[in-house]
């Protein structure tokens, strides 16, 4: 077991006032590499609170991205700009098929989605509309891939459906490798992020990555995991926000 | 030997959050108080905004999210700059004067401005805020530059403009004023016109993202 993840998507009180569904989705994979390495990958999404299908598009977008991610792994891709971008039109292509199923028109089908492709040798972001991806250094330090940036109002971002030249897609390649990152929705933003300096509030990490960090056993992620639900649905979150949120955090051994 | 780890005891997680502002949902009331409001309406109103602030009051995010400001006309008074509802103290308003709607439009679209340009210098996040007209007459000073104003915020998504005509109003006049389509009181229905408005004010102040401007339906207090 080289890497050590969990991670939820809670429902948030303004959507169980509301009769709705998380609308929030993560889901990660690892895939074994040569050389006894291990490549994760993982992605989570936000689903729009005013699309129709917005649960399903989290959900889809998700387990796409992840299936699209492990198939360029498997095949040892080189992951480069080129093919990083085709794996979000692929995905693009596929919630836009779902919306013409079910002949809506497909920003009933609005989310986010952001993700990660870890490789041993090279790591690889990409990430359309808010929320955000924070990497550990060596000392614990946490810094933000990207700073999220929400459009002019609070309650405004962008999709992946938006547009399919995909113009907000961020993609981030480099050859440094991670030892420990999280993802989250922007439900999560306004507690793990300091606003006016643009930083991570470390505290909220450093409560929670040094017991993932001592994880040796599944068993151990599984507790850990299930203790993150209790987390993210009690009160002192709920006392800060009422949208669904996910966080997933990752550690290498 | 590992050292055992209890992963069921040790803390996980902390309630050590990042102290950032809560995000702004500005809501600007443009309110006639001219002459012919005197008695019963004036009244109505006034009781209306009292449970404007005591429904805000009674949410937890929206009592720290919403921030009220009124202006009356006429003439044209600045009677509460912005606050969240637990600072807001309506005065009891009184009827009297002319009806200068070009001109509180005017101001009230100023001091929207401004108060975003307060929020984005220290670093508060916030919602798209409403403007909304409540009269019983129609304008009695020149009210083309206020609809252009209108117009060019509305047209820009720097706003949302509402008109809400009490029994008297020109309602010809507040068409051609408002981008979206003006809306007739039933009766002196301000109480119910409130609930409708502090209800919509929480769901546009609570996390949406990708939400326009969706109404609840006026249902109750609007001749429709």
């Amino acid at each position: 077991m080289i890497w050590k993840v969990i991670g939820q998507s809670v429902i948030g009180t303004s959507h169980i006032q509301t009769g709705k569904t998380c609308e929030d989705a993560s889901s990660f994979r690892i895939i074994p590499l040569d050389n006894d390495e291990e490549a994760l990958v993982a992605f989570v999404s936000d689903g729009a609170g005013s699309a129709a299908f917005a649960a399903r598009a989290a959900e889809e977008a998700v387990l796409k991205s992840i299936e699209f991610a492990a198939t360029l792994v498997e095949s040892e891709s080189k992951f480069e700009n080129g093919s990083i971008r085709a794996l979000a039109e692929q995905v693009y292509d596929h919630i836009e098929s779902l919306a013409m199923d079910e002949q809506v028109p497909k920003n009933e089908f609005s989310c986010t989605l952001l993700g990660f492709v870890l490789l041993s040798k090279k790591s690889i972001f990409l990430q359309i509309g808010d929320g955000a991806i924070i990497t550990g250094d060596d000392d614990g330090f946490f810094t933000p891939v990207w700073w999220p940036h929400n459009g002019e109002y609070q309650n405004t971002t962008t999709f992946l459906i938006d547009d399919p030249n995909l113009p907000n897609l961020k993609i981030k390649v480099t050859d440094a490798p991670v030892r420990e990152i999280a993802l989250f929705t922007d439900g999560l933003q306004m507690l793990a992020l300091n606003n006016e300096t643009e930083s991570v509030h470390q505290p909220f990490f450093e409560a929670l990555f040094p017991l993932l960090r001592k994880a040796t056993t599944s068993e151990h992620t599984s507790i850990l995991n299930s203790r993150l639900i209790d987390y993210l649905s009690g009160n002192s979150i709920n006392a800060r926000t009422d949208d669904d949120k996910t966080l997933l955090l990752a550690s290498r051994k | 030997m590992d050292e055992y780890i209890s992963f069921e005891q040790v803390p996980f997680g902390s309630e050590d959050f990042a102290d950032n502002p809560e995000s702004r949902c500005p809501c600007m009331l443009l309110l006639d108080t001219s002459g012919s409001m005197g008695g019963m309406p004036i009244r109505e109103l006034n009781e209306g905004i009292q449970t404007l602030k005591n429904e805000l009051q009674q949410d937890a995010l929206a009592s720290k999210r919403v921030e009220v400001s009124m202006i009356t006309f006429g003439p044209v008074s600045l009677e509460s700059d912005f606050q969240t509802v637990d600072n807001f103290y309506p005065k009891t308003l009184t009827a009297n004067g002319d009806t200068p709607i070009g001109k509180a439009v005017a101001m009230g679209i100023d001091m929207v401005n401004q108060r975003k340009q307060t929020y984005r210098e220290n670093g508060v996040g916030y919602y798209k805020p409403w403007i909304i007209l409540i009269t019983d007459g129609g304008p009695t000073d020149d009210w083309s530059a206020a609809t252009r104003l209108i117009q060019e915020g509305e047209a820009a998504n720097k706003f949302a403009f509402f008109a809400i005509g009490v029994d008297g109003a020109n309602m010809d006049v507040l068409k051609k004023l408002s981008v979206r389509e003006p809306l007739k009181l039933k009766g002196l229905m301000f109480r119910e016109f409130f609930l409708w408005l502090s209800a919509s004010m929480k769901m546009v102040s609570s996390k949406n993202p990708g939400e326009q401007t969706r109404l609840l339906p006026p249902s109750g207090w609007a001749d429709l």
